[in-house]
């Protein structure tokens, strides 16, 4: 894996960028393809000068002088790498060099999406069925074709839409300031929103009762409800499960303490023997909590609070809080900084901090950003699925009049059950990663000894 | 077939998740750059130096933390092949 990994994804985005160039240019145009063939040159060449930059800059000769010589060399490379993209953004179109400019990362997510399948007993069962393969596969065409739909369609009717928006403004002539036009805005807005999710307990509820104090309170602080509900069965389900404890456990006791043992297992494979105890109480509720708020989506008449953007961004900035907090109470305030500041030792790194100062800092920063992010598109991109199958179920037996529809979501739900339970472990991955990396350097890094033993009487 | 032992496994899941953070954070670093080079543009009425200043450490910020995280998968898998 590591950089050979990045070297293999290098290759695949590079025939990826080329097929797509060249298909834009068959179904398109020419210029077009042009930009998604320098947008995905213009990232690859980024990615590799970054990767020469920070090979040369944290490496373990970063002292030498051919390590400084790279790293001369590839932020003089980036530099110019910017000056041909400001370029290129003013000749090309935009939206072709972003699409050319995305394709390394959508090469990577697929990457590492298939080193987790491909070793997987459920991959294994799939592949040695024929049958069974060639189902899934058009049921993945088929989920395909149904899923790119929708833009098809919004694609041809844009112009039209466009066209009748004007038509409609030069009819009403020029719009008072004001309310026309606010209204006007809302309605545009409105219709733009999209699929509404499914409708939950507290929706049906504030529908009923629209005018009702308490159906406006539910509705108001609909998340925190589910969010609450969800840590009160969680705490209920682990009172239930240590009530009346066994030498030999069965039952609930029996799934409970599976759970949290492979939990246990799981995150002293990434804190070592040592430092594990102090945080796997943290990290494994918030496992648990995630995991939780992830699958209550798939329960009718439930919502996942972790659709919602407050609540991953409130997740996201405990595990930002926790982890500068550990970091502060285990390096000290002056250790703290001089990891900001790259722990400089000679003069190159002194020289290097007015760089490695403000890279960290950004650093630390992104991390909240995209573990809030990516769970919450995850998972409302994964609820929107559904929605979108349910509907194309119950249209295609709308000429019937029944009451029901197709029940096409119900593959889409099995996948649901699996990207939730991925995305609570990424996010548990990676608070560990970020926690194991604000701790004095770890176990396999020789030299450290005396801090390793500060951290041993540390009463974090 | 014989499935992989539990080490394994928690081990290849691990990899997996740290790299499927890889994309995010070489996306979201650049763009917090920018916006806050942005700021600082309006603030100091600058142009768009410290955008463009922003934006740069952005991007060696995600070069970092993906070196980072993908020397962490590389220890994994090294910890695997170990007896």
């Amino acid at each position: 894996m590591g950089l050979e990994f990045l070297a293999r994804v290098r290759r695949t985005a590079l025939w990826v960028g080329l097929v797509a160039a060249l298909v834009t240019a068959t179904y398109a145009a020419p210029l077009l393809a042009l930009g998604v063939a320098l947008g995905a040159a213009w990232s690859l060449a980024n990615l590799a000068l970054l990767e020469r930059l920070i090979v040369a800059i944290t490496g373990a000769e970063r002292s030498s002088l051919p390590s400084v010589r790279r790293a001369v060399q590839a932020v003089a490379g980036m530099l110019a790498l910017f000056a041909a993209g400001g370029l290129l953004l003013r000749l090309l179109s935009p939206a072709a060099l972003m699409a050319g400019f995305f394709i390394p990362y959508a090469v990577l997510v697929l990457k590492a999406a298939a080193l987790l399948l491909l070793p997987s007993a459920l991959w294994k069962r799939l592949t040695q069925d024929a049958r069974l393969a060639s189902l899934v596969v058009a049921l993945l065409f088929g989920a395909a074709w149904f899923a790119v739909a929708p833009l098809r369609n919004a694609s041809i009717a844009a112009p039209g839409h466009a066209a009748a928006a004007e038509s409609a403004q030069a009819t009403a002539g020029p719009a008072a300031p004001g309310a026309p036009a606010g209204e006007a805005h809302e309605a545009g807005h409105e219709k733009s929103e999209g699929p509404q999710k499914f409708p939950n307990l507290i929706t049906v509820l504030h529908r009923a009762f629209p005018n009702a104090g308490w159906s406006r309170f539910l509705e108001h602080y609909e998340v925190i409800l589910f969010a609450l509900l969800v840590a009160f069965l969680i705490g209920l389900v682990a009172r239930l499960a240590t009530r009346n404890p066994q030498l030999v456990p069965s039952g609930l006791q029996n799934a409970v303490e599976t759970l949290v043992e492979q939990l246990n297992d799981f995150i002293t494979g990434i804190l070592g023997e040592r430092h594990a105890p102090r945080f796997v109480p943290f990290l494994g509720t918030l496992f648990l909590y995630i995991w939780a708020m992830n699958l209550f989506g798939l329960i009718p008449f439930m919502d996942s609070p972790t659709s919602n953007l407050n609540v991953t961004v409130a997740l996201a900035l405990t595990v930002f809080v926790y982890a500068q907090y550990v970091g502060l109470r285990g390096l000290g305030l002056v250790g703290y900084l001089d990891h900001l500041m790259g722990s400089p030792r000679n003069l190159t790194g002194w020289l290097l901090v007015p760089l490695m100062l403000p890279i960290h800092v950004l650093g630390e920063l992104a991390k909240p950003i995209s573990l809030s992010c990516r769970l919450f598109g995850n998972i409302f991109g994964e609820d929107m699925l559904l929605v979108a199958f349910v509907s194309l179920g119950i249209t295609t037996l709308s000429f019937a009049h029944l009451p029901f529809g197709l029940p096409l979501q119900v593959p889409f739900l099995v996948l649901a059950l699996l990207t939730s339970t991925l995305q609570a472990l990424v996010f548990t991955v990676l608070s560990t990663i970020y926690i194991l990396l604000m701790l004095p350097h770890h176990d396999h890094e020789p030299g450290h000894e005396a801090e390793e033993e500060l951290l041993e009487h540390s009463p974090i | 077939m014989v499935d992989p032992p539990r080490k394994d496994r928690n081990s290849t899941l691990r990899s997996a998740g740290l790299l499927l953070a890889v994309p995010t954070l070489l996306i979201v670093s650049p763009l917090l750059g920018a916006f806050l080079g942005n700021l600082l543009d309006r603030r100091f009425g600058s142009g768009h130096w410290c955008a463009g200043i922003g934006l740069a450490l952005g991007f060696a910020a995600a070069g970092r933390e993906t070196y980072q995280l993908v020397r962490r998968a590389q220890q994994e898998e090294e910890k695997d092949r170990r007896p």
